[in-house]
């Protein structure tokens, strides 16, 4: 059977339309995509905030231009142990999604600046990361396009922004995925407690590129709402990403909690600040993340790992949050004894069998304790669920071969994001692009 | 030619971004979901001018309205609950009668969008999913968000951000090699990064609705939009080797780390090009490190025994700093360095509140509260705080009465039944104990207030 007949047969229900519908949104061929209509340069250097946020508006079909000097743009070499495909890096062919490529070198060649600012008039979005205030200097700034192309959405990329005093004083500091971090408070929020030994006590980096990835996110998610106000007025605007603010702007916490506690939050190492229990723990053949913070889900989980007589214990019945931590310490090690009795996956069964019984029962209260084991990037690829959603896609380049991604991030019934081909070829598409736009 | 950056603050100056005009002006939206993934998506459309109309149940609410750091509260209130839900309408309805639901019919009518994280299914089966909803308004842009998606073997399973995290990889790289420790990402980022997806997906539905007149269903997983952010599968398929948790070291860049400065003070600095290298190798006063074999080509200088040397140059050169000369240097030479900074420095920096990233807002029941502003900050059309959260239940008449068009008999008719209703006394979910709500003209739309 396959994955879409699947879904058919199982998810169809009692009479609705639901699976039909759910297999029906599977299929991404022949639908249409919602930005075809428009055209987006990105001349971002350097930066995979820039980049990300292309890739996403080449997910939903917009024209995409990636704008580059006849070297190529650095980030191609901001790469994982230095590993490259023919000289172009992980990250960059990971991203290298439905992309045009046009070699323009608009920061030292003036002839270059006018063929940009030519195809700027044609745009309906520029993405750029250079310092603050570059490509107004050059006189291709938002302030010089926005003159011929009035519904021009303009979006630039820096650790600071683009105004404030901070922002003109810092303008020369380039933006990376570990600054912005730091910058933005994730860093003092992760790591182990201070009594534990250095470096273990240090904040700590997310392992992946947090940064960049919210600061992309941020601004294709600005330059939307700027495009439906676009499409609403014709009116452009300008949109300003700071990298200095993407963790603390998308989660809000840090903000608020420095204002009303009036001090930092400590780092508390494996723990959660709200719920409890909330992590993750050792068991026979390696580790699963459990989720039983509500109080009957908690009850739930002690009853499936024999540890019942905990239940009346009135530290952790009624007062889990780990603001004493000595306590939550303890309780984690409570748990953990049980945990190193059983694998990974007799874990996860009991916790299932138990919710399901919880669901239907009115006598367990509906507790619904989470195991779930913990998977490796790799580990994720290999999974059903993922097979059967087609959340990896193997994509293949005509210069750097087969590869595979992680694609089709959200499924839509009418206009989803796809992955059409994947290419990295620097000016591969220079003719292409010169006669389509400057009929040259 | 005026200087940038006064023509720069004109452009975006924060104290005129609340009269421009609001780009989702109009849209509204029904906002069934809970906790964090739905509602900051919702929330996210409501910054940016959207009628968003939160719906709970009487008398509990939220399962998050009460849920705060360290259980400490904020008058009476969840502190960051009101950066999860401001800018919302609150109103309290039963679903489980009759009347409530021809309520959400009602107001489906006139709806744009459609926001839901309950478990697959859940919807559908209590006849507010997208097959219900789409009978009588088939424009409908309907967001269903959870943690595996709606179809597939893994549906069912119930989620938080941690399982996300642990689904999709993103756990496993947080921490130090050959360690049996694993930091997942803080503050629910499992939530908010795809709640923000979600958000950009509903945009996407809008302009493509306005093209073409057609509404759709979406399907967000939290955990795919989690994946979307790793290319880690891509190194995998490519080498057949894993990146696995490299602590401080970010492995693409180098020097790139978080390090400690002479006055014990954390710090990351970074070279992502050859260009910002030089810089640095300048900055720090070891100019021959350029032509040095071993780092003078950027690929060359990743390779892991190359970029080990290197980095104990610069710790030893940023633990004989301290933090401020390092971070001055960094501005003027131009290299990317950045302190870490904490809930307190992000709460009280000068030039966050001056962007408007950090914001001190105003409130007509809470009174003053730092809350965080957008990192991507529009000339056009900004996103705006209007007002922060609200007691459960609190714009039950206005909602009923100026989007109904209910009148106060019909309306104390539903409350004798039990169909809509307000807040417990508890914290979270009860408005601060100094504020008289008999005299809020908002919370008594409609009647004579003193």
């Amino acid at each position: 059977m396959s994955a879409r007949e699947e879904v058919y047969t199982r998810h169809g229900g009692k009479g609705g339309d639901r699976g039909k519908r759910l297999a029906e949104m599977m299929k991404v061929e022949g639908k249409p995509e919602a930005l075809d209509d428009i055209l987006v340069l990105d001349v971002s250097s350097a930066n995979f905030g820039g980049i990300v946020a292309a890739s996403f508006f080449a997910e939903f079909g917009a024209e995409v231009v990636k704008i580059e000097p006849p070297d190529g743009d650095p980030a191609r070499q901001i790469t994982p142990f230095g590993v490259t495909v023919q000289g172009v890096g992980i990250p960059f062919m990971f991203e290298g999604r439905n992309k045009r490529y046009i070699t323009l070198d608009v920061r030292n060649n003036e002839e270059d600046r006018v063929t940009f600012s030519r195809l700027a008039q044609k745009a309906a979005v520029v993405i750029e990361s250079f310092a603050p205030g570059e490509m107004d200097g050059w006189g291709i700034g938002y302030r010089q396009l926005c003159l011929q192309n009035p519904g021009l959405i303009y979006i630039a990329l820096s650790p600071y922004g683009q105004y404030t005093e901070k922002a003109k004083k810092s303008a020369k500091m380039p933006d990376t995925d570990i600054t912005s971090q730091t910058g933005s408070g994730l860093p003092a929020q992760m790591g182990a407690p201070p009594n534990e030994p250095e470096p273990l006590n240090w904040p700590l980096r997310g392992g992946m590129w947090v940064g960049w990835y919210i600061s992309g996110l941020s601004a294709a998610l600005g330059g939307m709402v700027a495009l439906l106000h676009r499409q609403n007025t014709g009116q452009g605007q300008m949109v300003d990403v700071a990298g200095m603010d993407a963790y603390s702007s998308m989660v809000g916490m840090p903000a608020t909690i420095g204002f009303t506690w009036e001090k930092s939050r400590p780092r508390i190492g494996v723990l959660d600040f709200i719920l409890y229990p909330y992590g993750h723990w050792k068991c026979k053949d390696g580790f699963v993340a459990i989720a039983a913070p509500r109080d009957h889900d908690f009850r739930a989980l002690l009853k499936i790992l024999g540890l019942w007589e905990q239940e009346d214990d009135w530290r952790y019945s009624s007062d889990r949050i780990p603001d004493i931590l000595e306590q939550a310490i303890h309780l984690h090690r409570i748990i953990e004894e049980k945990t190193i009795l059983f694998t990974g996956d007799e874990l996860v069964k009991m916790a299932l069998n138990y919710s399901k019984k919880s669901a239907r029962s009115k006598w367990r209260g509906g507790g619904v304790p989470i195991i779930m084991k913990l998977m490796t990037p790799e580990a994720a690829m290999e999974n059903r669920q993922w097979q059967i959603r087609n959340a990896f896609q193997e994509v293949e380049d005509e210069k750097l071969g087969k590869y595979t991604i992680s694609a089709n991030f959200v499924k839509m019934s009418e206009s989803p994001p796809r992955v059409k081909w994947v290419s990295s070829e620097i000016g591969k598409d220079n003719e292409y692009i010169r006669k389509k736009y400057l009929n040259v | 030619m005026e200087d940038y950056f006064s023509y720069t603050a004109k452009l975006f100056n924060p104290d005129e971004a609340g009269q421009k005009p609001e780009a989702l002006k109009g849209i509204r939206v029904l906002d069934f979901s809970h906790v964090i993934f739905g509602p900051i998506a919702a929330r996210l459309l409501a910054d940016y001018g959207a009628e968003v109309i939160k719906l709970e149940l009487p008398y509990y609410g939220d399962l998050w309205r009460p849920a705060t750091y360290w259980g400490k509260y904020w008058k009476h209130s969840n502190p960051i609950w009101h950066n999860i839900t401001k800018n919302k309408y609150f109103i309290s309805v039963n679903l489980a009668l009759k009347e409530s639901k021809e309520l959400i019919y009602k107001m489906a009518e006139t709806a744009d969008v459609v926001i839901e994280n309950f478990a697959p299914g859940t919807a559908d089966a209590w006849s507010i999913g997208y097959e219900k909803i789409s009978k009588i308004n088939p424009k409908i842009i309907f967001l269903s968000c959870s943690t595996y998606g709606q179809f597939g073997p893994m549906r069912y399973f119930p989620g938080w951000d941690l399982l996300a995290q642990a689904a999709s990889g993103v756990l496993t790289l947080n921490g130090y090699p050959e360690t049996d420790i694993y930091y997942k990402l803080p503050d629910y980022v499992g939530d908010f990064f795809p709640g923000n997806v979600g958000a950009m997906s509903v945009l996407m539905a809008l302009y493509h609705r306005k093209k073409t007149g057609r509404g759709q269903y979406i399907d967000m997983a939290q955990t795919e939009g989690l994946m979307r952010m790793l290319f880690h599968y891509t190194y995998y398929s490519v080498t057949k080797q894993t990146i696995g948790r490299t602590g401080n070291t970010d492995p693409s860049m180098m020097p790139a780390s978080i390090f400690k400065t002479a006055d014990d003070k954390f710090l990351a600095l970074a070279c992502a090009t050859a260009g910002q290298f030089k810089n640095f190798v300048e900055a720090i006063g070891r100019p021959e490190l350029i032509s040095d074999p071993r780092f003078a080509d950027t690929l060359e200088r990743l390779k892991p025994e190359n970029a080990n040397a290197l980095t104990a140059i610069a710790v030893d050169w940023v633990r004989s700093k301290s933090c401020e000369e390092i971070v001055s240097l960094a501005d003027e030479q131009g290299f990317p360095a950045a302190e870490v900074a904490d809930d307190y420095r992000i709460a009280n920096d000068e030039w966050r509140r001056n962007r408007g990233s950090v914001v001190l807002f105003k409130d007509d029941v809470y009174g003053n509260l730092v809350i965080a502003g957008p990192s991507a900050q529009l000339s056009g059309t900004p996103s705006r705080t209007r007002w922060l959260a609200r007691p459960l239940g609190y714009h039950n008449r206005i909602v009923l009465k100026k989007f109904l068009g209910l009148s106060e008999d019909e309306i104390l008719a539903l409350e004798k039944k039990k169909v809509i209703g307000t807040f417990d006394d508890r914290p979270g979910l009860k408005p601060p104990v100094y504020y008289n709500l008999s005299e809020d003209p908002i919370y008594n739309y409609g009647k004579e207030v003193k």
